[in-house]
């Protein structure tokens, strides 16, 4: 099949002491393989990620670097081998786009934590191609980490739910979330206020914490059961071993935070997961042993989702009528995007819209 | 009908002194003392429980002598009652039962372990997590409601409520039998919890009283089980006491790159962190949503090592503790220990040796385990 040529631009930081001036480059794209997707994108959500990888907070990146791993688009060209997908569907691609396939994590649903794991951007392929993200036209990337978008769902709303929704699907879910079960939610930002969205439709009663008075109308419109003021002082007292599970999407600790307030809000072996993650140097705030042999809680992380949560979760989503509280920008304001993010202005997740000509 | 056994029993007597590098314990705000005649043990009469009619006397026989004794009676908890009789891992005779009893009678042979009360009534005391009752109370060092100071098992005789007391099979002996109290319990209840069994990979962490439990136990429940040590002098017993895998941390400083991944449970029994504890490295070996679990609990002002979310997103992994085990899991791990002929690696001691066995615990002499065996009466 003769290959269309695709030329792929994209916005793309070239200078990092300027970390939010991005300006269109062209790039390579990855080498086509027999089991690849090319994608047209048309929509691309910004990612705390996106900003952690172009302030060099998680440590050096590659330059030019094109970021964006909240994916939308239409499927411009299929390999030989894949079987999923014909030109023309509706597509998704997340923050992972590769993986080796074999092993035993990636045999059991877990290829987002397979060993050779592939990013979106700032990654490279074996054959030295630089992965670059989807603040760009089009992305190519293997069948296993495309997801068809059920028709209910439109595009824009869909975005933000390959990274954000699927990164606290997979902990609610994995920990068994559900009915009967009180979940409690750190942060209301992008993945925080998908985590009660999610929350909410599986069933659960949902404590949302938020230390920001703005945020709290919306939060009651989301669905949220209880807010928990966390600038107040003993907040965690009333809620002492309730909670069956925790979810952190704090991504940012400094030296204030004392976790042990949150992990004695556990029920029994209850889980504080933390899908936040911070900068490099900035671990979590320090606990002792004691902080977990009451309630025999557990602490633990977790890596975006797997794609047969991702199809699950899409389900839910549709089935529901599930939608994102989001704001459009088109792409050529992606570094507004990402100051005001940086910045907390965001309600809740802001969707680019392809504008490269 | 009592025998009026005399509760007699080797305690840490006098006054607690300050020195000004004494710290405060950041959540309890105690204050922990410097004490260095903290293992010379006095002998005392001492008040025991207001008998009730749950309530179960026992004349003791063995008394293990655990890392918690130690914590406590040097103050690295935080301030300790005095005077102090420690000692958790009880094996004995009852003597005596109270009107409301079923499980027991006089003659029988009992042991009891690190906890001696609980509110009985709430959600986790009914759901056999009694260990996790808000208002558990401690064999030795804490509080009956009336006032009482409860008092551990260096002495000749306790009273326990018999959600507390264990019967002890036939085929299991008393001296065996306590150290599995406390030492054993306490890492059987998270390779339970946490599905050891066939088919599982279990990590040990430290290969002392707790570790060589976890060691017999994970390898009884059918799992295969590495340990990892520092100590070089412990790697023949410990591949003797079964594990398929003995790792000296000491020698092979890059010992997880090969163990990447395999783990289901790790059960750590490290008592105490330095900046150089690789916990990063011990989490990187587990499998996805695997279980570190530490049962170790350090001095007050040593906390783990600094984790960053990094570390735990690899795997999705979970770090986690566990308190004791419950009367449910005490009793399978001793049915399971006479069935399978799980015996630890003790040391016997008379009772007033109590000190020797406290430094030697201190100075990781012990191989594996001290026993005290009753001597007051």
């Amino acid at each position: 099949m003769p290959s269309k040529t695709v030329v792929l631009k994209g916005y793309a930081m070239t200078d990092p002491s300027k970390w939010n001036d991005l300006k269109v480059i062209e790039f390579k794209p990855k080498t086509f393989a027999a089991d690849d997707v090319e994608v047209a994108i048309t929509h691309c959500g910004v990612c705390g990620s996106d900003v952690h990888t172009l302030t060099q907070g998680w440590g050096e990146s590659k330059l030019p670097l094109v970021v964006g791993h909240e994916i939308v688009g239409t499927v411009a060209r299929v390999g030989d081998k894949v079987t999923e997908f014909k030109i023309g569907d509706r597509v998704g691609v997340g923050a992972q786009r590769g993986s080796c396939l074999e092993c035993r994590e990636c045999k059991d649903d877990y290829e987002n934590y397979c060993p050779q794991s592939i990013n979106t951007y700032d990654a490279e392929y074996p054959d030295g191609v630089v992965a670059q993200g989807g603040y760009s036209t089009a992305i190519r990337a293997q069948e296993r980490f495309v997801f068809p978008i059920p028709d209910e769902i439109e595009s824009r709303d869909a975005a933000s739910m390959m990274c954000a929704g699927l990164t606290v699907y997979s902990p609610l879910k994995t920990h068994g979330v559900g009915p009967g079960k009180s979940v409690g939610i750190m942060g209301i930002g992008g993945l925080g206020h998908y985590a009660i969205l999610w929350a909410k439709a599986m069933g659960a009663e949902v404590y949302a914490f938020t230390h920001d008075d703005s945020k709290m109308e919306d939060i009651k419109k989301m669905g949220a059961d209880h807010i928990v003021d966390t600038g107040k002082k003993d907040f965690h007292k009333d809620l002492a071993r309730k909670l069956d599970v925790l979810l952190s999407t704090r991504d940012m600790f400094g030296d204030k935070t004392s976790l042990d307030h949150y992990l004695s809000m556990l029920y029994v072996h209850g889980v504080f997961v933390t899908v936040g993650l911070p900068d490099a140097d900035d671990p979590l705030p320090s606990i002792h042993a004691f902080d977990l042999v009451p309630t025999g809680c557990l602490l633990g992380g977790s890596k975006i989702g797997s794609k047969k949560e991702c199809l699950e979760m899409l389900e839910l989503a549709r089935s529901k009528g599930i939608k994102p509280w989001i704001e459009e920008l088109p792409m050529s304001q992606a570094g507004k995007a990402l100051q005001d993010l940086k910045d907390n202005k965001v309600r809740y997740r802001y969707v680019l819209t392809q504008d490269i000509a | 009908m009592s025998n009026s056994l005399q509760f007699k029993g080797y305690a840490l007597t006098g006054k607690l002194t300050y020195s000004s590098a004494s710290s405060v314990h950041r959540l309890t705000k105690r204050r922990f003392a410097d004490l260095s005649n903290w293992s010379d043990l006095k002998v005392i009469e001492f008040k025991p429980k207001n008998f009730q009619p749950e309530d179960i006397e026992i004349a003791i026989t063995h008394c293990g002598v655990c890392g918690s004794d130690l914590h406590t009676l040097k103050q690295g908890w935080g301030e300790s009652k005095l005077p102090l009789i420690a000692g958790h891992e009880i094996v004995g005779t009852v003597m005596r039962v109270g009107d409301k009893v079923t499980e027991f009678k006089p003659g029988d042979r009992v042991g009891v372990g690190a906890q001696i009360g609980a509110c009985l009534s709430c959600k986790r005391c009914n759901a056999n997590y009694e260990n996790y009752c808000p208002k558990q109370i401690d064999t030795y060092n804490a509080e009956y409601p009336d006032g009482v100071v409860t008092q551990g098992g260096y002495a000749t005789a306790i009273r326990a409520h018999e959600r507390f007391v264990f019967a002890i099979p036939d085929n299991l002996e008393s001296r065996h039998a306590a150290s599995m109290l406390c030492a054993g319990l306490t890492v059987f209840s998270p390779l339970t919890t946490n599905g050891a069994g066939p088919g599982k990979t279990v990590g040990v962490i430290g290969i002392g009283g707790l570790g060589h439990y976890a060691v017999l136990f994970a390898k009884a429940l059918g799992a295969e089980v590495y340990a990892f040590t520092h100590d070089a002098s412990k790697v023949k017993d410990i591949k003797q006491m079964g594990a398929d895998h003995v790792i000296n941390t000491s020698e092979q400083k890059d010992f997880a790159k090969g163990l990447s991944g395999e783990f289901d449970i790790i059960i750590s029994t490290l008592d105490s962190y330095s900046p150089q504890t690789p916990l990063a490295d011990f989490l990187s070996m587990l499998v996805v949503h695997g279980k570190f679990i530490t049962v170790g609990l350090p001095d007050a002002n040593n906390p783990l090592p600094p984790i960053h979310p990094f570390d735990l997103m690899s795997s999705g992994a979970l770090l986690g503790g566990s308190h004791i085990g419950s009367k449910k899991e005490c009793v399978e791990m001793l049915q399971l220990a006479a069935k399978k002929g799980v015996k630890p690696w003790i040391e016997e001691l008379p009772m007033k040796e109590v000190g020797k066995a406290l430094r030697g615990l201190g100075d990781n002499k012990v191989r594996y385990r001290y026993v005290l065996t009753q001597d007051l009466v």
